[in-house]
């Protein structure tokens, strides 16, 4: 008799915490669902690399310059915020006695859960304001700030999860350090390497906070240079969204699901990854 | 007499702690030295100081001298690269490179120090080593393969040959065989005795048989003190310590 009322407590716990959870995921499918039932319809190869179109008439048009703005800045943030995230992810892992490691790691930490638009503030009053024009170099350093902590934290992960008899096994062949974690150890910590670029790659991507203050978004305009202002698709959701146009909005549930595309397939290579058999 | 190597007043502290206490010893070329004593008595940290991978360890703190072909290896403006390269490392537990292929095993250590000048050198280099190593036989057609894929036994050969590989003058082995089965172990001290003809081998145990069996000399290690050092066939069979005689005797853990 006790027994059967202690079953069915259980039973309904469990059944509680199980609905729960289902309903936690919920807003993630619901995005999902509906980013790709208003969305999907307008990808094409043309939606990629046709201008937007005109408020009123025209064509479909398309996200050209927001995905070449994206590929562009992406690139930048991962060459500049991925080698510096890089090298300092590997100073904390085989510097972790330190005291300068210990307060640099503590400090990324706080770089992660730093307002992002308070990072563009800051990349406008060192790059924007002095040239007084927003421009794509601005954006690409203000994401390349963004990015570091995820991709400095990550690597130092990555190190740190080396056995130490194989670090042992590259410093005894009589390398220098460089040669020992870059020609020797890359290898064994690659896995946890690249997800760290990954995470970064789908952080710089999917930005937007950062991007207000500093590039400015172009309309119909690809690329002109680096000290010019260039768009995003974050940035050109965000814009097109809030404009009164019926086309516009059907341009931004596109670039959506594109970005969704971008952001998924990210996330699925980086599981793959991760999961690929352990030697 | 010139020695292969010259180990004077060495300490070692981790921290606070004193692992190794004023050891001093000299070991002749071409001979198998053994170090022996019980678990935890400083083996593994005696032997990283004589080619200063001890300096990884950010905790690890050296006094003392340590002297190879005369030069002292903690003196200053000494290389540490250079001195590591003098010596070809084996360790407790088989650690080939999992993600890198028998080949590349082998071929690393040389490739990276520029010790060969083209493929075709490489290529007979890894093969002499492999073959050094009694390994050759078994890997010669699967040298693109994983280094994870062999047994816990070729592993060790494999780590012994990427030792040689660099050419090195004396080869520090930490309980080579430690995590092999007696097979594989017996092996692994056949291999030893050939190697004497060309190498200084320095080889730590905590197995006092082994030492017997395959070493010339022998130091007994006991709570980071050297509590003597002789020839193996005076050691084991007149020791001149007390702890020695049980240890030897096998009263001692
Ligand atoms: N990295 C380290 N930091 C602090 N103490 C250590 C470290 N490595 C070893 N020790 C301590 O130093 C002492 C000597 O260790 P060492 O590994 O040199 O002994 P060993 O003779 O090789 O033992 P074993 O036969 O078990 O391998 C031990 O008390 C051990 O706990
Ligand atoms: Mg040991």
């Amino acid at each position: 008799m006790r027994l059967n009322k202690r079953k069915i407590i259980d039973r309904l716990m469990l059944g509680i915490i199980s609905a729960l959870a289902i309903a936690s995921a919920i807003p993630i499918f619901a995005i999902a669902v509906n980013v790709y039932s208003e969305g999907a319809r307008y990808i094409s190869l043309n939606f990629l690399i046709d201008l937007p179109p005109p408020p009123v008439g025209g064509g479909g048009g398309g996200i050209g310059p927001a995905l070449v703005g994206t590929l562009v800045l992406v690139a930048l943030a991962l060459a500049i915020g991925g080698s510096i995230g890089f090298f300092t992810g590997l100073y904390l892992s085989e510097f972790s006695h330190t005291r300068l490691a210990q307060y640099t790691q503590m400090f990324l930490q706080v770089m992660v859960e730093f307002p992002t638009i308070i990072v563009g503030l800051f990349a406008y009053m060192i790059l924007v304001a002095p040239l007084k024009r927003f421009n794509a170099l601005a954006g690409a350093i203000a994401l390349s700030i963004v990015i570091i902590p995820y991709i400095a934290l990550n690597v130092r992960e990555a190190y740190k999860s080396i056995p130490y008899t194989l670090k042992e096994a590259a410093f005894s062949l009589g390398v220098s350090a460089p040669i020992a974690y870059l020609r020797i150890l890359l290898s064994a910590a690659r896995r946890g390497v690249l997800t760290a670029l990954l995470i970064g790659l789908a952080k710089a991507a999917g930005e937007t906070a950062p991007l207000l203050l500093t590039i400015l978004g172009t309309t119909f305009t690809y690329f002109g240079g680096l000290d010019q202002p260039i768009n995003a698709i974050p940035l050109l959701i965000y814009n097109f969204a809030l404009s009164p146009y019926e086309k516009w909005h059907q341009v931004a549930w596109g670039a959506a699901a594109v970005l969704l595309t971008i952001i998924l397939a990210i996330f699925i290579v980086s599981r793959l990854i991760v999961k690929e058999v352990k030697v | 007499m010139s020695w292969a190597i010259e180990v004077q007043n060495l300490n070692v502290w981790y921290g606070d702690k004193h692992i190794i206490k004023n050891v001093s010893f000299r070991v002749p070329k071409n001979v198998i030295f053994a170090i022996m004593g019980p678990s935890g008595c400083g083996k593994s940290t005696l032997l990283r100081a004589m080619n200063r991978l001890l300096d990884l360890n950010p905790h690890a703190r050296v006094e003392g001298q340590v002297k190879i072909n005369g030069i002292n290896i903690y003196g200053d403006n000494v290389d540490v690269t250079w001195v590591r390269r003098q010596f070809g490392m084996v360790f407790q537990i088989p650690n080939p490179f999992p993600h890198l292929s028998i080949y590349e095993n082998v071929a690393l250590g040389p490739k990276l120090n520029g010790l060969v000048k083209d493929k075709s050198q490489l290529d007979e280099l890894v093969k002499q080593a492999l073959q050094k190593a009694y390994l050759w036989d078994e890997v010669k057609n699967d040298l693109r393969k994983p280094a994870s894929m062999l047994s816990g036994g070729q592993q060790q050969r494999l780590c012994i040959a990427r030792a040689l590989a660099l050419k090195p003058r004396i080869i520090l082995m930490d309980e080579p065989t430690a995590n092999l089965d007696p097979v594989a172990s017996s092996k692994i001290e056949e291999l030893l005795l050939e190697l004497k003809e060309d190498y200084t081998i320095i080889i730590v145990t905590h197995n006092p048989q082994q030492a017997a069996r395959v070493s010339d000399y022998v130091a007994f290690l006991y709570m980071g003190e050297l509590i003597e050092i002789g020839e193996t066939s005076t050691v084991f069979t007149r020791p001149s310590n007390i702890l020695t005689e049980k240890y030897v005797l096998g009263r001692m853990g």
